[in-house]
């Protein structure tokens, strides 16, 4: 997450242009944006209801459901900064992609998502309130409703400056047509509009990036080639192996251990993320049946596990092809080593290696794929605030017993001023570059222990009501007690969060993550222990032992949700072997 | 039901998705065809490969193909 602040705060200092687009770049640009505007007035008949504007009707496939699952996780800033990271750590930022998704997507399909598909509920907050009452719903719908605005916000300021760095584009240009048109068509056809447009910015993602690695891996003369080469040009082989230098902090320039990557990031960060964030699980709550529900997030761990090939092997390529004019390796650096003699910084890798291999309409088709890539993350935001607001907070606490319609009405109102205070967010964010740092922040105060809460919640019949709102409580507030004392607290505090002086920040947020995430646990076992269990009777459709789960009308082994997982986890384990 | 889109609506999800890429095609096949034919290649590194003409005839041929197969029919209306 901290490469996105890294990323923003590089092109902030930059002040220059790498590009500019040719008449058929702007046309091809042009034709997303009609048929995207199209999109939101084609859905709009068939939003009337609730269940439609904000659960797509609960009609969608598992294919469409899971590709917008991934789609709505892959905004450009995450591809350009993973790319950055590749470059600058190799192959170690695969496990974002790999360890930090597959586990906890295939775990939200199998386990989770029949209990979030029959208990009916229409968010992750929603579900808090079936199993542990309105004080957990309530925690968790704020602190979502408000992380979401500002990453939305952060989102549009993204945007601009990338168009600004690479196109020259003018900030607030960049920042009203964006958030114009996302605000349109979800606005007209809410979560039906975005995932169809999800689904569309997913392609367009693969045909205006996937040229870049083909390409490289032509010039670079194939993966073993490229493999010799960074290994000369760095003087070092670790940066194509996932897991050789994660014996110990300082064998790595990330500064980080395996135990922080495999307990930390694969554990509860991402299962955190992948199965408590309702900007995603939103997505597949939209699935027609159980099945479709089960498949979707199976189906979107399969082409995750692909993103590395346009987002990684770009990164991993240009230490060893991309070189000054005189012939010598091209160095980038970091963004505040930024100078006459090194241009250019981690975080230009993908426009830099666009702009190598692409001309005239294939650089038009990658800016295009950068910018819908902008739009999925700001569409999924504002469509999970919407969602959100309207039910959890809105619905519940302050207008209780309206229509259907006053809150259909009320979504696509929720949507446009939910924009209009990303719109703020981000111009806040371009005045107070160090503001993203507390927005990161605040995302991972909230995840780390909510995956505790929900876990519990499903798995063991006894985590009662207090202990739920307890242990969410206790570790929301240790999460931030320890961002206080490593932000403030230097090297010492650092080296005591993360268990060595010679862990780096990366490290630091795994480790926060473990720990937060254990003392939501400790403290919510503990305080379910000291008070009255909820009957069993109350726990059905909600919690593991305690629910007949139904059958997901699976006919054949080529049927099984499990079945998938278990192909798409075992290809996980080869590719883990094979790049070790 | 148009797979992806609502009740009572004739296109599919997919048709978009063709539709999009179709067109993508089309604009950078023959941009790619000319380029090639005229000697007009961008300066980018292995321009002689032709990536726009075939980027641009894979694009179509994909795009073709899903728009063909998801084109909207008479019967769709209502059909679940």
């Amino acid at each position: 997450m901290n490469l996105d602040i890294a990323l923003i705060a590089s092109m902030t200092l930059m002040n220059r242009q790498l590009t500019h687009l040719a008449p058929i770049d702007i046309l091809i640009l042009a034709l997303y944006f009609v048929l995207v505007i199209f999109i939101g007035f084609y859905v709009k008949g068939s939003t009337n209801t609730s269940e439609e504007f904000f659960l797509a009707g609960r009609e969608m496939t598992a294919w469409i459901a899971g590709l917008s699952f991934v789609s709505a996780n892959l905004g450009s800033l995450e591809l350009m900064g993973w790319a950055g990271a590749a470059y600058q750590y190799g192959m170690l930022a695969m496990h974002w992609y790999w360890i930090g998704a597959i586990p906890a997507m295939l775990f939200l399909g199998v386990v989770m998502m029949p209990f979030y598909y029959i208990s009916k509920t229409h968010s992750v907050p929603g579900y808090l309130q079936l199993r542990f009452g309105e004080g957990s719903r309530g925690l968790s719908a704020i602190s979502f409703g408000f992380m979401t605005i500002l990453m939305s916000g952060v989102n549009m300021y993204s945007m601009a400056l990338v168009m600004k760095v690479v196109l020259g584009w003018n900030i607030s240009f960049s920042i009203w047509v964006g958030a114009v048109t996302v605000a349109v068509y979800v606005m007209l056809g809410g979560l039906r509009s975005a995932i169809i447009n999800e689904v569309l910015q997913f392609v367009l993602i693969w045909a205006g990036a996937a040229l870049i690695p083909i390409l490289g891996l032509v010039e670079a003369g194939g993966w073993v080639n490229l493999k010799a080469q960074i290994a000369q040009n760095v003087g070092s082989s670790d940066y194509t192996h996932l897991w050789t230098t994660l014996g110990h902090f300082r064998d790595n320039p990330m500064g980080v251990h395996w135990t922080g990557i495999v307990f930390g990031l694969g554990f509860v960060i991402s299962f955190g993320y992948w199965t408590t964030d309702f900007l995603v699980v939103q997505r597949v709550l939209s699935a027609n049946n159980l099945r479709a529900a089960k498949m979707a997030p199976i189906i979107g761990a399969a082409f995750k596990m692909a993103v590395p090939l346009i987002v990684i092997v770009p990164g991993l390529l240009a230490l060893a092809v991309l070189k000054n004019p005189d012939g010598s390796i091209l160095h980038l650096v970091g963004e505040n080593a930024v100078n006459a003699q090194h241009p250019y910084s981690y975080n230009e890798v993908l426009p830099l290696m666009l702009i190598r291999y692409c001309g005239p309409g294939l650089l038009g088709l990658g800016i295009t794929a950068l910018i819908a890539g902008f739009m999925s993350g700001m569409a999924g935001n504002v469509s999970a605030f919407s969602t959100v607001w309207t039910y959890d907070i809105y619905g519940a606490f302050i207008n209780k017993r309206a229509s259907d319609k006053h809150y259909v009405s009320m979504g696509r109102w929720s949507t446009v001023v939910g924009m209009l205070i990303s719109i703020g967010t981000a111009y806040l964010v371009a005045n107070a570059a160090s503001i993203m740092d507390y927005v990161q922040a605040l995302f991972s105060f909230f995840i780390a222990p909510l995956f505790g809460t929900v876990v519990l919640g499903m798995l063991w019949k006894g985590a009662t009501r207090a202990g739920g709102f307890w242990g969410l409580l206790a570790g929301t507030v240790s999460s931030i007690g320890m961002w206080l004392y490593t932000t403030y607290g230097g090297a010492a505090a650092l080296s005591r969060i993360a268990l060595s002086v010679d862990a780096r920040p990366m490290a630091e947020n795994l480790y926060r993550a473990l720990w937060s995430w254990i003392i939501c646990v400790v403290v919510t076992v503990a305080v379910s222990y000291c008070t009255e269990a909820t009957p069993v009777a109350k726990l059905s459709g909600l919690v593991y032992g305690a629910t007949t789960l139904p059958d997901d009308g699976a006919e054949g082994l080529w049927q099984k949700p499990t079945f998938w997982a278990v192909v798409v986890i075992v290809i996980f384990f080869i590719l883990n072997i094979v790049f070790f | 039901m148009a797979e992806g889109t609502g009740r009572g609506e004739m296109l599919s999800i997919w048709f978009f998705v063709g539709g999009l890429t179709l067109l993508y095609g089309l604009v950078l096949l023959p941009y790619g065809a000319w380029e090639w034919l005229a000697h007009r290649e961008a300066p980018t590194v292995l321009n002689q490969l032709h990536p726009t003409f075939w980027w641009g005839l894979l694009l179509t041929l994909f795009g073709g193909f899903y728009t063909v197969r998801f084109r909207p029919r008479t019967g769709d209306i209502n059909k679940t």
